[in-house]
């Protein structure tokens, strides 16, 4: 009988040798280079697919600046980059390798809130620094110890700041309709308080259910309340049918939503009568800061957004730290992150000029493309800019950024 | 205590969700009646039919009538031709794996519509009209234009299921699949009939939903739970229980509103599954077709 070879032992055969080469590789490769190596675990597909190659991209930019002007401890920087797929279990598989294989001090980027609550925790048992545009209020309340910090506004933060702005509108009787997600109890409760704060009144809130092909009656209940703004706080398919029902019922105050809920095809889909006017919020880029305008000149973009101004922010943050600890650790950007960004120092608006005023001994004072990158003890920013527009003709117009 | 005018309307915005949502009820029940399945597949023919109505509105201009008729012409020939080419095949294996393959076949069309137009939000080219006040009660034109053409879709059913020879067909085989394939009556024809009306129906409800609202390849899957509910309460498998169910679930989750918050609204279409299957297991008006 003729012998032959069982072709999964063969594969099998195959596919070690393959891995046995790889394993090797970088072992050569890092015995001949010193590089400082940094993670990047940005979403390069999935739903997060639009934002994460360009926060990559922004965060190659500035470590180009930094390697142009000397590096870091006398080292190259090379950022190493693994996709997160915007899925927790792929994402972990890509920390840990950051983490295990590549002894990345940092890794960053996290960008879906459950991505960055599946990677949190193996970073901050692995003392590595970990920085994120993650919104939901829950991250930073992880026991992080100080591994982790995000340049998106919480909750919280977004709330107070739409509420300022409504108040400043000059609306006094402001309604609030919230799909049923995590953020919408916290952010009606900030919302109602920095109303009352400012000399206005929120009338009523409630919460509605997802997927209903109706909102009428959700509707007169908010309308029985006379209000003169209604604060639309949900996504797209709902907040679309809740145009419609206060058109058709003819309420004529003002309405106000998040712009991931009415965006351009959002206006494109239905009659100008019944967007004309309504105003969108979104957290903006510092427009104008001289970070902002540096990182504008840097990506060769002519209006850099949020997450593109963020992940220039973390690059910088954790170069300086880096500095700042003379050392290349996780433990190292995190004591030292808050010494670079916020307090007395001189201003620095990038990462270059920042690293130059260190080596002198000078104390430094990081103000980002993204915002002034000052962080509570839990890691979250104090404050941002947000962008404000208006739907006029179909067309969303901006109002301001404030 | 809530005035008589708000609970007026809430049973008038009841009446105009539970009639939208008996249409494709209706679909549902008629197919689990002949077919003895329940065919989740239904969402994505809802979808297919909002998004048939939408070429014939948008691309070709159509207005609403012609629209509404072409969204029961596709969805019901996608009915045939899907049910033909791969439920079919599942149904001598039992009912249970029947509907886990419509539940796949739903999730795979649906991801056909996906990639045909995008997941983006599509509106109807028709105006958006304010609504008209009858004293202290609203209805919108839309809602009323949407209430006759439910109306008159089901009133054609049952005149088909009254009158017709295929109609009496088919409450044949629902009634008794046996007997009727004795007296000669032939099941595939019926099963094809039943597939197009049904899921013509799923159609025409999925465009009336979109009409309302706007329509994306999720807009059947939306909505599937609550056909299903309308469908058992009024008691799978009886016609004018499904009408029944559908007010009673479209009133129902209406009224819950004066005492609860409208977060638990579509908790009481399934509390009313419930409570019908433990009073009348076999739903409001039980289990015979028509």
């Amino acid at each position: 009988m003729k012998r032959t070879v069982d072709p999964h032992r063969r594969r099998f055969l195959a596919a070690s040798g393959a891995l046995a080469a790889t394993t090797m590789a970088p072992a050569i490769v890092r015995g001949q280079d010193a590089a400082l190596e940094l993670g990047v675990l940005t979403p390069l597909t999935g739903a997060g697919g639009f934002d994460g190659p360009r926060m990559a991209k922004a965060m190659q930019a500035v470590i180009d600046e930094v390697n142009g002007a000397g590096g870091l401890l006398g080292r190259k920087v090379v950022l190493v980059v693994e996709d997160g797929q915007t899925n927790p279990e792929a994402a972990v598989r890509a920390a840990r390798k950051l983490i295990d294989v590549t002894k990345a001090p940092a890794i960053m980027g996290t960008w879906a809130s459950a991505v960055t609550t599946a990677v949190a925790p193996l970073c901050w048992e692995s003392k590595t620094f970990l920085t994120t545009v993650s919104g939901a209020d829950s991250i930073t309340k992880l026991p992080h110890q100080g591994y982790l910090i995000r340049t998106q506004p919480n909750n919280y933060l977004q709330a107070g700041k739409h509420a300022q702005f409504i108040a400043s509108m000059g609306a006094k009787r402001v309604f609030m309709m919230s799909i049923q997600a995590p953020f919408a109890e916290p952010t009606q409760t900030r919302a109602t308080e920095v109303l009352k704060e400012k000399g206005s009144q929120m009338v009523g809130t409630l919460i509605y259910d997802k997927d209903k092909t109706t909102y009428r009656s959700e509707v007169d209940q908010a309308l029985r309340t006379n209000p003169d703004l209604i604060y639309l706080n949900g996504y797209a398919p709902d907040v679309t049918i809740l145009l419609r029902d206060l058109y058709r019922a003819s309420y004529a105050g003002h309405r106000f939503a998040q712009s991931y809920a009415v965006t351009q095809k959002v206006i494109d889909s239905l009659p100008h009568e019944v967007t004309e006017g309504v105003i969108t919020v979104q957290p903006s880029a510092d427009v104008g800061s001289p970070a902002y305008e540096l990182a504008k000149k840097r990506l060769g973009v002519a209006e850099p957004d949020s997450y593109e101004t963020q992940a220039t922010d973390w690059a910088s943050l954790v170069s300086l730290s880096i500095a700042k600890a003379k050392v290349a650790t996780g433990t190292g950007i995190r004591d030292n992150v808050r010494k670079i960004c916020q307090g007395s120092g001189t201003k620095v608006y990038s990462a270059v000029e920042g690293l130059k005023l260190l080596e002198e001994g000078k104390d430094i004072n990081y103000e980002g493309a993204s915002g002034p990158c000052d962080f509570t003890d839990i890691g979250d920013i104090t404050d941002c800019k947000f962008r404000y527009n208006k739907v006029a003709n179909g067309k969303l117009v901006l109002l301001k950024v404030a | 205590m809530p005035s008589v005018a708000e609970v007026g309307q809430l049973v008038v915005n009841g009446v105009m969700a539970g009639t939208i949502l008996a249409v494709p009820a209706i679909g549902l029940t008629a197919i689990y009646a002949v077919l003895r399945f329940p065919n989740f597949a239904l969402a994505s023919h809802a979808t297919i039919g909002a998004f048939a109505g939408y070429v014939a509105n948008v691309a070709f201009h159509w207005s609403l009538v012609p629209s509404v008729i072409a969204a029961f012409v596709v969805a019901g020939l996608v009915g045939i031709a899907t049910d033909e080419a791969i439920l079919a095949r599942f149904r001598p294996s039992g009912y249970i794996t029947t509907a886990i393959a419509s539940i796949a076949l739903t999730i795979a069309l649906e991801n056909v519509v996906r990639f045909a137009f995008g997941n983006d939000l599509r509106g109807y080219d028709l105006p958006i009209e304010r609504d008209l006040r009858l004293g202290a009660i609203r209805v919108g034109p839309q809602q009323l234009e949407n209430l006759g053409i439910a109306i008159v879709a089901m009133g054609a059913l049952f005149a088909f299921l009254a009158f017709s020879r295929m109609g009496k067909a088919m409450r044949a085989v629902a009634d008794n699949p046996m007997l009727a394939s004795i007296k000669g009556i032939d099941a595939r024809v019926v099963s094809r009939i039943v597939n197009f009306v049904g899921m013509g129906l799923a159609g025409l409800g999925g465009m009336l939903i979109g009409l309302d609202t706007t329509i994306d390849p999720l807009t059947g899957f939306r909505a599937i739970l609550s056909i299903f509910a309308a469908a058992v309460v009024g008691g799978l498998g009886s016609i004018p229980g499904a009408v029944v169910g559908a007010l009673t679930v479209g009133i129902g989750e209406e009224l819950s509103l004066l005492f609860l918050s409208p977060d638990y609204r579509s908790a009481v279409g399934f509390v009313a599954i419930l409570l019908v299957l433990t009073l009348r297991p076999r739903g409001i008006l039980g289990q015979r077709a028509y």
